[in-house]
Parts: C-alpha cells; sequence; structure tokens
C-alpha cells in the first residue's frame, strides 16, 4: 500500500555536490525524500504538519526490507532477539528491522557476524537499549560502557571504525547521556562533547579527506539530547547548516525532544529511544511524530509470563455506565490457565497461538522452561506489528486522534503486573552495584544451613514439587501415608 | 539428619497389612492366568548385519513411524529445551521423551485428564515414550526407600511421607498417554556391592511388571515396555530375561546401566540380553547416549537409546561434531567463521542459499551461554547430529558396511590412531566378529 506518487527517492547525494551555503535549497511539496545517505531514503507519505503530528512514512535502503513508519524497532540482546531463534524469527515472526547496541560486540568482531538475513535492516548504536547505567563516567572522548566481561569505555573514533568496519544500514551517533538528572555543568558537557564527536563522526565517515570510493555507505541518525532547546541550541542549529546534508535521520532520546525537531530538519525520520510502558505511550510518542520507536516493554512483558492483548483501533468502546476496562495483556503465570487450551489471544494468527494454548504457555512458564519466553516473544511481536499496521493505517484515514481516545477509554491504563519470575538475567543484563542501584539479591541473615540448603536448590536441575503432599495426593501422583 | 532418622523410626512402626497378601497373590500368577497383552505397535525387521547383531527396522507406533536404531531426545517436561515442536520436527525426530516424575509433579495428573493428555499439552503429534519415574525418585530424592508396595520417599515440600506404587506409575502414564510407556522398576546402582539386594531388585521388578500389566488400561495404544534388571551379574540378567520375555510386553528395555559401571561390563551386560532377547521384538537401552556407546550397543543388538547429554551440553555450549565435541565457549573459537561442522545440514550449520541460517562458530561462541537462543540453536544442532548419525548407521546395516562404518567413526574420533581406540569398545566389537584394530 505503501506506492505510488510520492515514492521516489532523491537523486544520489554526494558531499561534494551538495547545494552552497546561502543558496536556497530547492525543494517542492512533494519533495519529501531527503535522506542524505547515498543509501536510504525516507519518504513522508500522510502528515497534516511538518512537526508535531502523526506522520506515515516509509524508510527505505536499498537491498534491504522496506520499514513503514511509525513503527517499532524489534532490540537485539547480543545479536539475539531474546528467546528468538533465528529460525523462529524467519518463520514465524515478521521482525523487519534489528538495533544493536556496538556494547555487545566489544569482546569480539561483529562483521558478518549475527547471522541474520541479508536484507535485515541493521541499526547500530553503541549501546544496548535499555543502557544499563556505568557507575564509571563518560569522559570527553569516550563513553562508558557495560560489557559482559566488565566496564570499559567505548571511545568516539573507535565508534566510527566500528560504524566503517560494520557497515550497518543506519548508524545511531554517539551521545553523552547523563546516569541521572544533569545539573548545568553536565548539561554543557553533554552538549559539548556531543556536538564535537557528530562534527568529527560526520568529518571521518562523508568528509572531504574521506575518498569517493571509502566514504560510508552508513546512513547516520544525529542524537539530540534530552535536554531544553535552549540548552543545545548551537548543536541544533550545526545540525540544521553545517551536518544538514551529512545526517539521515535524528536520534531522540526523551519524547519531549520531538518538540524541538526544527522545521527545516522535519523530513528526516526520527528514531525515538524511549521506555513506554503501555501503548497509550506508545500512542502519545507517535501523535507527536515519532517514527521508528524503541518498545522494551514488549520483551519485558514475555519475560514476566504476560501474553500482549491489545489491538489499534480499539474495539467497539465500552458502553456508558460500565466501567470494566479490557486489560492490556494476560498473565499466563495465575492458575486460572492450567486446563485452558484456548490461544493466547482470540482469533491470533500468530505461530504460537495457532500451534499452542495457555495451558501449555502455563505450564512451561512454572515448569522454568525456556521455550515459553520463545513462544510468549512470537506472540507478543505479532500483537505490537498489528498495533502499529493499525496506526499506520489510522493516520492514514485521518481518525488517529479519535482512534487514540477510543483505545484510551476501552483498555486499562497500564500492562498487567506479572506474578512470577523472568528468565535468569546475566551481568551484562543487570544493574551494576553501587549507590541508587537496586540490590541484586536481597540481603540474607540467619541460619547458614537454611541459606545453602537453599542455594543447593537453587542451583540444583531436580525438579521440586512446589506442592505438599495433599497436592500431590490430589495430582494423583502418590498417596499419602 | 533428624528429619531422616524421624522417618527410619516412622517407617519401622508401621506395618503392611497388605504386603505379604500381595506377595502372595503374585507369586501365584503363572502364565495361564496371565492378563492378554495387546501390542500397539509393529516392528518390522529389514536387515541385520551379517557381522555384528546389529539391526535395522522400523517401529510403527500410534503417532507415526520410527526408523531404528533410533535416538531419542529427552523434553523431560513436555518441552525441549527451548524449541517448539516445528523445530524439533525439522530435526526429523519422531519419537522423544517426557519423565513421567516431572508430568506428575508438574502440571499433574488433573490436567494431563482436562487437556487430552501429553500430546495434546505440548502440541506434539508424533511419538512419546514416558519413563515410570522410578529411576528420578531413587536418584534425584535421596530419603526414598524401595519397599514391596513401591517406592516410598519424603514430600520434596513439605517432608510428610509418600508412597509411589507401580499403580500410580502406570495411571499416571496412561492420563499422559504417551505411546511406549515403561514399567515402574526397582533401580538400584549398578556398582552396588550388595549381591542379595540386587537380585531382590531383579525379582520385584519382575513382580511390579505384573501388577503394570494388571494396572495398564489402555495396551491397544499405548505399549508397555518391561525393564530388565539384574545389575552386572549376567546370571541374573538371564533370569530376568527370562521371566519378563514370558510375559510377552511389546517391547524390552534394558535397564539399570548408564550408572557409572565400567564400559566393558555394561557391554557385556547389553551382549547377554541381547542374545536372550526375542528378535521380533524392539529392545531399548535406557539412559545411553555417548555417541561411541551407541555405535557398540547397536552392534550388539539394541535398537533405541535416549540421553539428556547431547542437549545438556548444547546448553553449556558443547556442539557434537563427527570428530568430538566442541567446547565452543573456548576463546578460540571468537574469529572462527566457519559453520559448526562442515556439511552438516541441520538448520544452523547449512549456509543461507540452502535455506539454512548460516550460524558460525564466531557467533556462536559469541551468545552460548550468554543468550538463551544459544541454547536453543545448539540444541538443534545437536539433536540434529544424533539423529543424523542414527540415519547413517541404519544406512549401513542395510548396505551391510556396518563394520566399515564401526572402523570410520572410530577412526574419525581418534584422527586415526588406533592406539587411542578405548579399550572396552575394541573388547566388545572383537566380540560381535569387528577387529577395529585390523588394516581396513
Amino acid at each position: 500500500m505503501f506506492i505510488g506518487k510520492f515514492n521516489f527517492s532523491w537523486p544520489i547525494r554526494t558531499r561534494s555536490g551538495r547545494p552552497q551555503h546561502g543558496l536556497p535549497i530547492i525543494r517542492n511539496a512533494m519533495d519529501q525524500a531527503t535522506s542524505a545517505s547515498p543509501a536510504m531514503t525516507f519518504s513522508v507519505l500522510s502528515s497534516t504538519a511538518p512537526v508535531l503530528a502523526p506522520r506515515v512514512g516509509k524508510l527505505a535502503i536499498p537491498g534491504r526490507k522496506t520499514i513503514a513508519t511509525p513503527h517499532h524497532v524489534p532490540l537485539t540482546s547480543r545479536g539475539t532477539v531474546p528467546h528468538v531463534a533465528h529460525d523462529v524469527m524467519r518463520d514465524h515472526t515478521e521482525i523487519n528491522s534489528l538495533y544493536a547496541g556496538l556494547e555487545d560486540y566489544h569482546e569480539s568482531p561483529m562483521k558478518k557476524f549475527i547471522c541474520v538475513a541479508e536484507d535485515m535492516p541493521l541499526i547500530l548504536g553503541p549501546r544496548r537499549f535499555p543502557p544499563i547505567p556505568c557507575p564509571p563516567a563518560n569522559t570527553s572522548a569516550s563513553i562508558a560502557l557495560l560489557t559482559s566481561i566488565g566496564f570499559t569505555q567505548l571511545s568516539a573514533h573507535d565508534y566510527v571504525k566500528a560504524v566503517q568496519n560494520l557497515r550497518p544500514d543506519i548508524a545511531v551517533g554517539m551521545v553523552d547521556l547523563a546516569n541521572k538528572q544533569p545539573g548545568s555543568k553536565r548539561r554543557g558537557k553533554m552538549v559539548d562533547r556531543t556536538h564535537a564527536w557528530t562534527r568529527d563522526a560526520l568529518e571521518q565517515l562523508y568528509g572531504d579527506a574521506v575518498a569517493e570510493k571509502d566514504k560510508s555507505k552508513s546512513a547516520y541518525f544525529a542524537p539530540v539530547l534530552p535536554l531544553d532547546n535552549a540548552q543545545q541550541s548551537l548543536y541544533l542549529d550545526d545540525l540544521e547548516s553545517e551536518f544538514r546534508w551529512d545526517i539521515s535521520g535524528l536520534a531522540l532520546y526523551q519524547s519531549a525532544s520531538l518538540g524541538f525537531v526544527p522545521e527545516s530538519l522535519a523530513n528526516l525520520p526520527r528514531l525515538l529511544f524511549s521506555e513506554p510502558e503501555t501503548p497509550q505511550a506508545i500512542l502519545r510518542d507517535i501523535s507527536l511524530g515519532a517514527d521508528l520507536l524503541t518498545t522494551p516493554l514488549l520483551g519485558a512483558s514475555s519475560d514476566g509470563g504476560i501474553a500482549m492483548g491489545f489491538v489499534f483501533p480499539a474495539p467497539a468502546p465500552v458502553p456508558e455506565g460500565k466501567s470494566e476496562r479490557l486489560p492490556l495483556g494476560i498473565d499466563l503465570w495465575t492458575g486460572d490457565h492450567t486446563t485452558d487450551t484456548s490461544p493466547l489471544g482470540e482469533g491470533c494468527e500468530c505461530y504460537t497461538c495457532k500451534n499452542y494454548h495457555r495451558a501449555y504457555i502455563h505450564h512451561l512458564l512454572l515448569a522454568k522452561e525456556m521455550t515459553a519466553w520463545a513462544l510468549l516473544q512470537v506472540h507478543n511481536f505479532h500483537v505490537m506489528d498489528t498495533f502499529f499496521a493499525g496506526v499506520r493505517e489510522s493516520i492514514q484515514r485521518g481518525s488517529f486522534e479519535q482512534d487514540i481516545q477510543t483505545f484510551s477509554r476501552v483498555y486499562a491504563s497500564s500492562m498487567p503486573e506479572s506474578s512470577g519470575e523472568g528468565p535468569r538475567l546475566r551481568g551484562y543484563q543487570l544493574p551494576a552495584n553501587g549507590p541508587n542501584q537496586p540490590r541484586r539479591m536481597p540481603k540474607v541473615y540467619g541460619v547458614l544451613d537454611d541459606a545453602i540448603q537453599k542455594y543447593a536448590e537453587a542451583q540444583s536441575e531436580i525438579a521440586t514439587p512446589d506442592t505438599g503432599a495433599s497436592g500431590l495426593e490430589e495430582h494423583g501422583f502418590a498417596e499419602k501415608l | 539428619m533428624l528429619c531422616h532418622r524421624l522417618l527410619v523410626r516412622r517407617l519401622a512402626k508401621t506395618s503392611y497389612p497388605t504386603l505379604s497378601l500381595s506377595i502372595a497373590t503374585m507369586s501365584t500368577t503363572t502364565a495361564s492366568t496371565r492378563k492378554p497383552m495387546p501390542s500397539a505397535l509393529t516392528f518390522d525387521r529389514h536387515a541385520k548385519c551379517s557381522t555384528t547383531k546389529a539391526r535395522a527396522s522400523t517401529l510403527h507406533l500410534p503417532h507415526g513411524s520410527v526408523p531404528l536404531p533410533i535416538f531419542m531426545p529427552v523434553a523431560t517436561q513436555a518441552s525441549l529445551k527451548g524449541l517448539t515442536y516445528d523445530q524439533l520436527r525439522e530435526t526429523g525426530c519422531m519419537l522423544c521423551l517426557n519423565n513421567t516424575y516431572h508430568l506428575g509433579l508438574k502440571p499433574g495428573q488433573a490436567v494431563l485428564d482436562a487437556v487430552g493428555g501429553a500430546h495434546k499439552l505440548q502440541g506434539w503429534d508424533r511419538n512419546l515414550l514416558t519413563d515410570s519415574g522410578g529411576f528420578q525418585m531413587v536418584s534425584l530424592l535421596k530419603l526414598a526407600t524401595v519397599t514391596e508396595e513401591g517406592v516410598r520417599f519424603l514430600s520434596p515440600h513439605d517432608g510428610s511421607p509418600m508412597l509411589l506404587t507401580p499403580e500410580h506409575s502406570i495411571s499416571l502414564q496412561n492420563s499422559i498417554g504417551s505411546d511406549i510407556i515403561m514399567q515402574l522398576d526397582d533401580v538400584i546402582a549398578t556398582t552396588s556391592p550388595d549381591h542379595a539386594r540386587i537380585k531382590e531388585a531383579m525379582d520385584r521388578s519382575v513382580r511390579w511388571l505384573d501388577r503394570c500389566i494388571e494396572e495398564h488400561k489402555y495396551p491397544e495404544r499405548q505399549n508397555l515396555f518391561c525393564i530388565i534388571q539384574g545389575g552386572l551379574d549376567l546370571e541374573l540378567r538371564k533370569q530376568c530375561c527370562e521371566e519378563m520375555v514370558a510375559r510377552d510386553t511389546p517391547g524390552v528395555a534394558i535397564g539399570g546401566l548408564s550408572g557409572g559401571e565400567a564400559k566393558e561390563e555394561f557391554c557385556k551386560v547389553v551382549h547377554t540380553c541381547t542374545e536372550i532377547l526375542p528378535e521380533h521384538k524392539p529392545r531399548y537401552v535406557m539412559g545411553v547416549g555417548y555417541p561411541e556407546d551407541i555405535v557398540v550397543a547397536v552392534a550388539l543388538g539394541a535398537d533405541m537409546f535416549d540421553c539428556v547429554w547431547p542437549t545438556r551440553t548444547a546448553r553449556f555450549g558443547d556442539a557434537i561434531v563427527s570428530s568430538g565435541t566442541l567446547k565452543l565457549s573456548h576463546k578460540s573459537f571468537s574469529d572462527d567463521f566457519r559453520p559448526v561442522e562442515e556439511g552438516c545440514t541441520c538448520i544452523c550449520c547449512r549456509p543461507t542459499d540452502q535455506g539454512g541460517l548460516g550460524l558460525t562458530r564466531a557467533y556462536m561462541h559469541h551468545i552460548t551461554a550468554k543468550e538463551t537462543v544459544g541454547a536453543h540453536l545448539l540444541t538443534i544442532h545437536n539433536v540434529h547430529y544424533m539423529l543424523n548419525m542414527m540415519g547413517k548407521i541404519r544406512q549401513a546395516i542395510i548396505d551391510d558396511q556396518y563394520p566399515a562404518f564401526l572402523r570410520k567413526f572410530f577412526s574419525d574420533i581418534y584422527e586415526g590412531d588406533k592406539s587411542k581406540f578405548p579399550e572396552w569398545a575394541v573388547g566388545a566389537l572383537r566380540g560381535v566378529g569387528v577387529d577395529l584394530l585390523a588394516d581396513s
């Protein structure tokens, strides 16, 4: 459906061919495709205003799957979408882009490394998303990383080198973010560093000194800091002028930044790194003009045993006077699923729902079997993909605002709480120890034997029943004497 | 400890009025009064090796046909370690295991009955085999004691004494609905020095088999296999074979092995049993899964094997290949961009232009033991490797080339160095007419 008159590419541009400063940039109403990378094009197909309005677009990279926007960006951990094996991703999901943090490859070269399909658009950033805050501070030349073998620093120079070697389709520029609310001095540093890193990266990737054949084919998304407009005005000015023709998109780190996008940069795709906790929050970001969004709530739901269950536009609104809202998902840990052989979502077309049922996923969660998370991921990706497809149609129809209102009337305002435990987390997935960090494990005092016993049980592969003798007898497993 | 002592005292005080009665009844059971034993399988023998005792056959079960000899992966709790059942199908698996002990605890018999059995629970339309739960009781629960009635144990949750009888086990397996079910047997370590206890376990396993046959509700759709016991005592094994063969179960398992005994002893037991067991029934050697053990046991006339090793070792990052195993977590693989095994046809190793994923050792090194996907992918490779190996074994038997297969197999693992060939394998194979050390 995203074909037609708006779908054309801006002629291949090189730095040498860019318009001279001072000359008006030639544009017309249909000229929306203005990607700076020779490879990538972004076309806005439907929009009511250049900024602060929802829009439908198309991000096309030659030889890769096209991404219809708004769209969520599947997040990877060490190059895998957690719990989703490569063949499951290929055969049973519609995943059409991936975000990877260089952080995950610090100890090994990436190359053709993560073995995903050739036509999978790959977005590379310096850090995983969501990043685990690092106690070591960023410096003026580097940022702190948490790799699987410990903390380290990634210099801006090495990051650019990695972009050149790894050739992602989209490279997200390095940004200096603070772990907590920055003071005024820190804010100044954030802007200065990010400004300098962006300038240097663009120079090394696309600069005049780089031979034509060595110029990077990766599209560069320049970061916009999660600060006020005024605090980073010098940097934003440069993005609009000096850097304009080398950047292909913007990377934003808070929803509020969507309000500072200068109109002259309006036709660049906007990748929003945020952690919306509900689909309602996703809708708000889209209505403010986000094109690509990270949705860590998807993976978090799977890990928590939650099968998401919402569609957009929402089904018929709840009749007046009835206050019961539809849940945004179901918690499969709860006992009401033990013998329920219905699919996770009624009428859901995903692989999981067509082949398995609630009772099985419930059993797998209780048995701590990995298959539970794999199957939940497949389902939740399907729900999220369908949700975004509905969003795009709604924007094109022009009914997005009303649809959002109906959605918030029909659905509960938060995801259901998970009542079980997620998969075991690895070091690089856990917050480091330090002030302001939650404890990894509760303090253990008391009888040491008891602790040793619990530890042995936790380490053991032996299944221990979580029911007493009467429970076992009820199960027909054995009888009480 | 306190708990243990209390239990012993409590057990000592308890009397079992039914005990003597049940033994009396059983001892009077004769062939004429025995319940007829229908079979829900057909066993087609295709070829027999002209040198060794290896057989190639097909086992037709209610959920499809299984080429024998076969390795059966273990989906302990109704899931094969992270795989979807389509991924398991893709490896070619026709028959996998579930554990009665685990399914009895979770989700439990009531749920299995409500859902309609384990096939429906896990969405698996091929064959299932379940063990009796006895092995887990004894190996996992330290305080389990075996009496004539069944296995007494303390509830791991609240410590109260419980009893698992042959009747419980069969009833659970009837609810699970597996295509092959196993009798509850009295399992003791083969290395036990107590000869009287070994004999008692053997005799008791025979008596329990009768109780299992009696309790079995669906012999027309579930095949009950007996389990030969008798430790490492070949005379006891022979007696047990004769007693159990007389009960005419659809298939026969050789149990109590793979418990730390010397490989020579293991081979002798298999060899002795297969001499006596009828040719027209499938023979299952329980708990055996190292490739070397399997190829030798096949030569000794065994047909079916199961082991958690290939799937467990995958989760630790070890890939099974024709030269042995690759420890992919080792740093030397971090820039090795070859597939896990060149020429392997599993979906992980096959190149992308042949519909595979084209995964490299370097990438497996990167995610192994860190991401669950690493476990999924290596599990696929290892299960595929085992099934593919069984396929090659079968073809070699059909072509009557099994001795040559054996020589190449050991040569590949030990890089042609015959001095490194394990003595037990050389000895066992010599017993069936194959000299591994002879010049080929």
